[in-house]
């Protein structure tokens, strides 16, 4: 063809004129590829948005742009859990400063921040360690004045019935407990203790020794109490100075970042709504956010009936919390309230946790507005000491006491359970947590053992070895026994923490070990590069290290998003994969009923390509038009969703992969030229068929007379 | 006088099935520049096969064709699509339009796919013919919006259209009513006399066999005679 543009004013009028000539084949192979780029559009809009929102949370949070393992760990990191909520078992990396030193050789890397997370038993506190910390209060004060003289005897009769309400409660739960088991000696005398904390004669000879009776109730009594659990909590422990700098994600939503160098924990603040929370109050912001954010009705919902009912069921919790005082400035505040005539405490709770869709805003706001000031909402609050217990990784348990700085949360993870029920410790209390036998502290061991004159015995040996009918020779050097003690006490030392030194240098962050580390980087677009460059160090460091992206490092939940992808190329490839095999069907049969005038072409002089080339143009001119079309309605369908509001998280996971209450899709330009692109290169292909068939007619077709 | 075609013991055998149909047995003619040769028989005698033998759209099981010097069967598909281009237009039974395309821009195809022209020279071309032709005022028409009669004059159009030396019409008239197919025959005529255009055109109709300068009879495969009219020279061959 000598005259490319001249052909071309020849293809694209019999291209188009072809596609109105036959509007029902248009439309239909039309139709196919328009829905085709509707899904791309939308379902790449939708998949993009989630990527780049979890990308930023995740990586903002916690995992930064790349994560470091020890290679010779069991399991994959999984910064947020593996499957089943245990953590995952890594290799401890010995010394973090030489992991530092290595990266700060490589360009890209702006920080290396230190971690290990690991799960902890915390205790959530009970009602009796509370009134038990106000009477100790009250009695460390004096009974100074008639003010503090009537709080001081409110916060007595607040015990007492605590105490008769304790009793109680264990007798009945008795009547389901193994009799036998009550006939131990400890059962038989914790029922003696219980007998005389709620008995006239302690109370009355009660200021006669106050100290000592609250001894006797803090240690025989609260250990006995219903509501005395534990909690586990999931927490990272870092160098705090270089996490913040690293991660702006998190924030201090109440109290106030850890100082340099101490102790400390900040709890994540959904693990405190959830776990910490007074159960009433916990309820009702559940009903309110489902009530508000989900369009949920108490009247049809039969879950949100559910918690209204279960309300009913907490009076117990905030009546053992007031004393009697406060009992009855709760019960005004309440009468006032609600309007109500009742004058029992338990009768005007019952009346504000009758709940319906009319009134629950109302209820909530009574609770919250005269009932909560009353109340301590939160068994754990910012200047608290908790204490966490973990089985250290050498076997014994660990225990830290920390004090609690405020509560975190974490930018767009805020309501998911995987993210944001994670709390934040410094390093040197995690370690003490983790109790990790370093290569320095076995030595030591070691010595002690040499000391002790102690060596291993094989176990079969065992028997012979400790009575010494083996014949084996008695090591004459080996004293008894005895071991040092200065040894022992340092061990002891790192096991409670709060015994242990209270502050920390930077030195000795550097000194210890971690679990893993996040490397954050100064160019997050070249990654994949720094990737490389960090591989390489540790190689050449010899350091056998795993060096994982953000998705990969927060396991499975982190690779929904490829997941996503996976799916929505499949569903693409399905509807294209029917829009191929529908458009060449339509494209043959159309090339079929024009065998003649293709033949026609032929004789009087059109070259094959030409033929192939008008073929082509046809099919892309419509796969064109209606995949512009398709993406037009597709960048409608995502202006109007974004319009409504997105798409709503219905649960726990759904909010950790929208960062956020909803997700609100928006376009890429890759996304836009990705579906153009599909939708060209399906028409193309699906018209390649048909267009080998049409290079086969002869020019003998049109010589045929059979129109 | 060297001829514009020359069929040389030329056969072309079918298979249908297993049963081989001989369709043209060892046929010899020239054709001499500015002819107006009728090929005249009977359906099936084998006029269409010759037709496609010498518009090089069909090659034969043997002997030669040689069309305007070049022996068709030493040249490539590409070659002959080349040949059929530039020198030989095409007139078929059916008017074979492109049916999307209006008058113009059928009778322009041609053009446009030898290319060479300039778009000035190329209109001038296809106003002249669709003038001759007398089809000017149908110009921006669609086949459809066009009788039987008007169709066919786009195709001679479109056929004369290149100038090409040889033109080729299978049973041009066929379709049409006596009185269209001889202002038919009539326009080709008058361009074979204008132009001194080479046209041969078969036919079963005597009326249509009569505006002839020479006829070729064929029966069964084979010419059985050729007989010059209205004066002209019947060429010899076979």
């Amino acid at each position: 063809m000598r005259s490319p543009i001249g052909v071309a004013r020849l293809l694209f009028p019999i291209a188009f004129r072809n596609l109105f000539a036959s509007k029902a084949r248009s439309f239909t192979v039309g139709g196919i590829v328009l829905i085709g780029s509707l899904v791309v559009v939308v379902g790449s809009a939708v998949v993009d948005t989630i990527d780049s929102s979890m990308r930023g949370s995740v990586q903002g949070s916690l995992a930064g742009h790349l994560q470091i393992y020890s290679a010779r760990s069991k399991d994959e990191l999984s910064l947020y859990g593996k499957m089943g909520g245990q953590s995952s078992q890594l290799e401890p990396i010995e010394e973090f400063g030489a992991l530092r030193r290595v990266l700060a050789h490589v360009p890209n890397v702006k920080d290396v921040v230190p971690m290990g997370i690991e799960m902890a038993m915390v205790t959530t506190g009970n009602e009796f360690d509370q009134a038990l910390e106000k009477l100790r209060a009250d009695v460390r004060q004096g009974a100074q004045g008639p003010g503090i003289a009537a709080r001081y005897e409110a916060h007595k009769a607040h015990l007492r019935r605590m105490s008769a309400l304790l009793r109680d409660e264990i007798r009945d739960a008795s009547v389901l407990t193994d009799p036998e088991a009550l006939k131990g000696s400890e059962a038989v005398r914790e029922r003696a203790d219980r007998e005389r904390a709620a008995s006239d004669g302690f109370w009355r000879g009660f200021d006669a020794d106050p100290l000592a009776n609250l001894e006797f109730l803090e240690n025989r009594i609260a250990p006995q109490s219903l509501s005395n659990a534990y909690t586990m909590i999931r927490y990272v422990g870092t160098d705090l100075e270089s996490y913040q700098r690293a991660f702006d994600r998190v924030r201090v939503v109440e109290g106030t970042a850890i100082p340099r160098g101490q102790r400390g924990i900040l709890v994540g603040k959904l693990f405190a709504e959830d776990w910490l929370k007074l159960r009433a109050a916990r309820l009702l912001d559940r009903i309110a956010d489902a009530r508000t954010n989900r369009g949920r009705r108490i009247a049809t919902d039969e879950e949100l009936h559910r918690w209204v009912k279960e309300l009913q069921g907490q009076k117990r919790e905030i009546l053992l919390q007031l004393d009697p005082m406060q009992a009855a400035e709760a019960t005004a505040r309440l009468r006032g309230a609600l309007g109500s005539q009742r004058t029992e405490l338990p009768d005007l709770l019952g009346e504000l946790f009758v709940c319906d869709d009319r009134n629950f805003d109302q209820h909530r706001a009574i609770f919250y507005r005269q009932l909560a000031p009353l109340l301590q909402l939160y068994s754990v609050g910012v200047g608290d000491v908790i204490t966490l217990k973990a089985p250290s990784r050498s076997g014994y348990m660990n225990s830290v006491n920390l004090k609690v700085y405020g509560f975190v949360e974490f930018r767009g993870l805020e309501k998911s359970t995987a993210a944001g029920y994670l709390s934040i410790m410094d390093l040197v209390s995690w370690r003490d947590l983790y109790g990790y036998m370093t290569a320095e502290k076995a030595a030591e061991i070691g010595d002690i053992k040499s000391r002790a004159g102690a060596r291993e015995v094989e176990r079969a040996n065992a028997e012979a070895e400790l009575f010494g009918e083996s014949g084996a020779p008695v090591d004459e050097n080996a004293r008894p026994g005895r071991i040092e003690t200065p040894a022992i006490a340092g061990t002891a030392a790192r096991g409670a923490g709060s015994k242990h030194h209270a502050t920390y240098s930077q030195e000795e962050i550097d000194s210890g070990v971690v679990l893993n580390a996040a490397v954050v980087l100064r160019d997050p677009a070249r990654t994949r590069e720094a990737m490389r460059d960090v591989k390489a160090a540790l190689s050449s460091a010899h350091m056998d290290m795993k060096v994982v992206g953000w998705q990969e490092a927060a396991g499975a939940l982190g690779q929904f998003v490829s997941l996503a992808r996976i799916i929505l190329f499949t569903a693409v490839f399905f509807v294209f994969a029917v829009a191929l095999v529908i458009i060449n069907n339509a494209m043959v049969m159309a090339t079929l009923q024009r065998v003649k005038e293709i033949g026609t072409l032929r004789a009087i002089g059109a070259q094959k390509r030409f033929i192939i080339a008008m073929m082509l143009l046809e099919t892309s001119a419509v796969g064109l038009a209606f995949g512009a079309a398709g993406t037009l309605l597709g960048v409608g369908a995502v202006a109007v969703i974004r319009l409504a509001g997105g798409f709503p998280a219905t649960n726990d996971t759904m909010y950790f992969f929208f960062s956020g209450r909803s997700l609100l899709p928006h376009l890429g330009g890759l996304s836009l030229a990705i579906s153009l692109a599909i939708v060209f290169l399906v028409s193309a292909l699906s018209s390649l068929y048909p267009a080998l068939i049409a290079t086969r007619v002869t020019p003998l077709e049109a010589m045929q007379s059979d129109d | 006088m060297v001829p514009i075609v020359s069929v040389e013991c030329v056969s072309k055998t079918y298979w249908l099935g297993k049963t081989e149909v001989p369709a043209l047995r060892d046929v010899s003619l020239d054709v001499h520049c500015g002819e107006f040769l009728s090929v005249a028989g009977p359906s099936g005698s084998g006029k269409t096969t010759l037709l496609n033998l010498i518009g090089c759209i069909d090659t034969p099981t043997g002997g030669r064709v040689v069309v305007g010097g070049k022996d068709t069967s030493a040249l490539t598909e590409r070659q002959l699509t080349d040949l059929r281009l530039h020198r030989i237009g095409f007139i078929f039974q059916t008017f074979n339009l492109v049916s999307v395309l209006s008058v113009k821009q059928n009778v322009e195809f041609p053009l446009l796919l030898q290319g060479g022209l300039t778009r000035r020279e190329r209109d001038a071309r296809v106003r002249g013919v669709i003038e001759a032709v007398g089809l000017e005022r149908q110009a921006a028409h669609r086949p459809n919006e066009l009788s039987g009669g008007q169709r066919q004059r786009v195709a001679v159009a479109r056929a004369l259209v290149t100038r090409p030396g040889l033109v080729l019409a299978d049973e041009p008239t066929a379709n049409l009513d006596s009185r269209t197919g001889a202002t038919i025959i009539d326009l080709m005529r008058q361009m074979n006399s204008r132009d001194g255009t080479t046209f041969v055109f078969s036919t079963h109709d005597p009326k249509v066999m009569a505006h002839a300068s020479a006829i070729v009879r064929i029966a069964d495969g084979q010419i059985v005679a050729r007989e010059a009219l209205n004066g002209a020279v019947a060429a010899g061959g076979y």
